[in-house]
């Protein structure tokens, strides 16, 4: 970003005064070079960067932590594998040694998909909802900056934040599945737990939440109601998504016809979703079917009748995980991109 | 000063200007022409559209009707942004900002900065700067608004009752720097106030707007010399006969006498004591009528309008 400068003499003296602030006479020097000691930042940046430092701070160290406490966890991991001898023996039979580091897992994965209404609520609701509550939007909309450039840099810093923040946390996290990925007892790809907090996933949804928040609190005008609103509006999302999740991949369908009693075999990680007979003209009845029959030969005889010749099972393979998170976040992004043209429009027309 | 300004640049110009709200127009058909390097009072009663009229300007609302220019621009483009300075009621400030941050708030976002001046205003009110603005008082943060105001070295200054918490001294003081700051860079200033004394001594334009619309419009010293101030005795009631073809604004009657606030149509030759009213009279005067016909200057009226009722013959 080309307004992050780094003034190079004060950075090891801290006594200099930099040259912008040549104009003050060295008034404000107690002020000046305490920030001069850092990257400085200038104009709309530093404006946003310290009215919004706290939270800003607060998101960047809490990522921090977590990044710390995941590279930990998986350095535990993967000793315990070591040791254990994974993935030469399976992990189904090893007793209960193994359940702490699935709790860890576990833990940090709901974390994690907190994350989209964590920050659309406190983050994304009070970003322009605070100005317009206290007024400060006048004061800010009365010096010589474009509106439209201080809505960009106030919504580009706070969108960077979100993006720095959950795309780390995403790529450690999912560092951190990798050695077991494959086990499907550890975690099932499909669930929330693996699906939202991989990959560009969680940093859509957080995108969206964000910036959702942000055209909340731009309606409603107040901050507290913007933040209850938004906190609804995440939770719906979070709804709507895992409703919708499975119909982001295409399901493939295997039949067989060598009977019920051979079940087609699936790919490793699939993701069974529906099953049922399939009989010799290719109708598809219930696997529910003949279930009543006493015994194993009324069985057959049954099915016989029915005409079911095998299986018909669709699944999602494990493979698509990948293009199924790229093509639901490319959704989101794209609705994140509507969101803040209604930003844009709506600060042209009405900021205060 | 009125004839050198006479045909001076406009700093404003209004046309027609209107304003709705849900409940109802808080601005109707405003249209006044503001020349460069005056300080101009804008006086109306509470809800009158100066709020509205200011925010107008300093492009925090689109108007619903009409249009304002600044030096020819209008008020979103980056041409009036930068000229222009504006001073909300309620005198926002980032609460958790120090006063040296909000400066230097200003020093970011204005090309045309002078942190000396606005140094100056806050070092005059002993306001420390590394004192954060929510710990301030009323007075305080006003100051630091001002010098947040006079930091940008706008050529046009809106300010929305800015002395309204202020002290009688501190008021004083900074009407001084407004004074001096307006006469040494040519400021154009247009300020809404309630404090009549603000206007007597510091404004040299008036604007007064009311029931929505600029009742009057101009520079004082022309609007005071149009105007007749009539005392004397009453005949029956109501104003006397003889004084029937002036325009008459305003008239009161206590016990024997009246009073009437009239633009004389000629001489008024009578039995009555007549007088140039001063500020205030003329003010209560058109406030107090809303029915008195509207007038608006030469200097005041904007080109291509024509305002038969409100114009003077120059």
């Amino acid at each position: 970003m080309s307004t992050f400068t780094r003034s190079s003499t004060s950075t090891s003296t801290g006594s200099t005064s930099d040259g912008k602030n040549g104009t003050t006479d060295g008034t404000l020097n107690a002020t000046t070079t305490e920030a001069t000691r850092r990257p400085r930042l200038s104009g709309m940046t530093w404006l946003v960067w310290r009215q919004h430092r706290a939270g800003f701070w607060a998101i960047l160290a809490a990522t921090a932590l977590s990044v710390a406490w995941i590279v930990y966890q998986r350095g535990q991991l993967v000793d315990f594998l070591d040791g254990y001898g994974y993935p030469g023996k399976s992990l189904d039979d090893e007793g209960g040694k193994f359940q702490q580091y699935k709790d860890a897992f576990s833990f940090v994965s709901m974390g994690l998909q907190a994350i989209p209404i964590l920050l659309g609520v406190f983050l994304g609701a009070p970003l322009l909802a605070g100005d317009l509550e206290n007024g400060t939007a006048k004061l800010v909309a009365a010096q010589s900056m474009s509106r439209t450039r201080c809505l960009a840099t106030k919504l580009a810093l706070a969108g960077l934040v979100a993006v720095v923040s959950t795309g780390v946390l995403s790529a450690v996290f999912g560092w951190w599945w990798n050695p077991v990925k494959s086990d499907v007892t550890f975690m099932d790809w499909t669930s929330g737990a693996a699906f939202n907090t991989t990959g560009p996933v969680p940093v859509a949804l957080t995108l969206f939440s964000v910036f959702g928040g942000v055209a909340i609190g731009v309606v409603l005008r107040r901050t507290l109601t913007a933040m209850v609103v938004t906190f609804g509006f995440t939770v719906v999302l979070q709804l709507v998504w895992g409703y919708f999740l499975l119909s982001l991949g295409n399901v493939v369908t295997v039949t067989t016809n060598k009977g019920v009693n051979v079940y087609p075999s699936l790919p490793h990680g699939a993701y069974e979703i529906d099953q049922s007979y399939v009989t010799g003209s290719g109708d598809l009845v219930g696997w529910g079917t003949c279930s009543g029959s006493q015994t194993e030969a009324a069985r057959q005889v049954c099915l016989d009748k029915a005409d079911v010749v095998g299986w018909s099972v669709q699944y999602l393979p494990m493979s698509q995980m990948n293009a199924m998170q790229w093509f639901g976040a490319s959704i989101l992004f794209a609705l994140t991109a509507g969101v803040v043209a209604f930003l844009f429009f709506w600060g042209r027309k009405r900021l205060v | 000063m009125s004839e050198v300004m006479y045909a001076g640049e406009p700093a404003i110009e209004a046309y027609g200007l209107g304003m709705r709200y849900r409940r109802g127009w808080a601005l109707r058909d405003c249209s006044f022409r503001l020349p460069v390097g005056r300080i101009c009072g804008l006086v109306g009663p509470n809800g009158a559209g100066k709020t509205t009229l200011l925010n107008i300007a300093a492009h925090v609302l689109e108007p619903t009707q009409g249009s304002i220019s600044l030096f020819g621009e209008a008020p979103g483009s980056a041409e009036a942004g930068r000229r222009t300075a504006f001073l909300a009621q309620e005198k926002p400030l980032f609460r958790r900002f120090t006063v040296a941050e909000t400066l230097r708030l200003g020093r970011e976002l204005n090309p045309g900065w002078d942190q000396r001046a606005a140094e100056d205003i806050i070092r005059a009110g002993n306001v420390p700067f590394e004192a954060k603005i929510g710990t301030l008082s009323g007075g305080q943060r006003t100051r630091v608004a001002i010098a947040l105001a006079f930091g940008k070295r706008p050529d046009l200054l809106l300010l929305d009752e800015p002395m309204s918490d202020l002290d009688p001294v501190v008021r004083h003081e900074i009407m001084g720097i407004l004074l001096a700051e307006a006469a040494e860079h040519g400021t154009t200033v247009l300020m809404s106030t309630h404090v009549l004394a603000e206007l007597e001594n510091v404004c040299d334009y008036l604007v007064v707007v009311s029931g929505g619309g600029v009742r009057l419009a101009g520079d004082v010293d022309e609007l005071k010399s149009v105007h007749t101030l009539i005392t004397g005795a009453r005949e029956g009631d109501g104003l006397p006969v003889a004084l029937g073809h002036h325009a008459l604004v305003e008239s009161r009657t206590s016990g024997r006498q009246f009073t009437a606030l009239v633009r004389p149509e000629g001489p008024v030759i009578g039995p009555w004591e007549t007088d140039t009213p001063n500020m205030e009279e003329l003010l209560l005067a058109y406030l107090r009528s809303p029915d008195a016909p509207p007038l608006i200057t030469p200097t005041a009226q904007v080109h291509r309008q024509g305002f038969g009722t409100g114009a003077v013959a120059a």
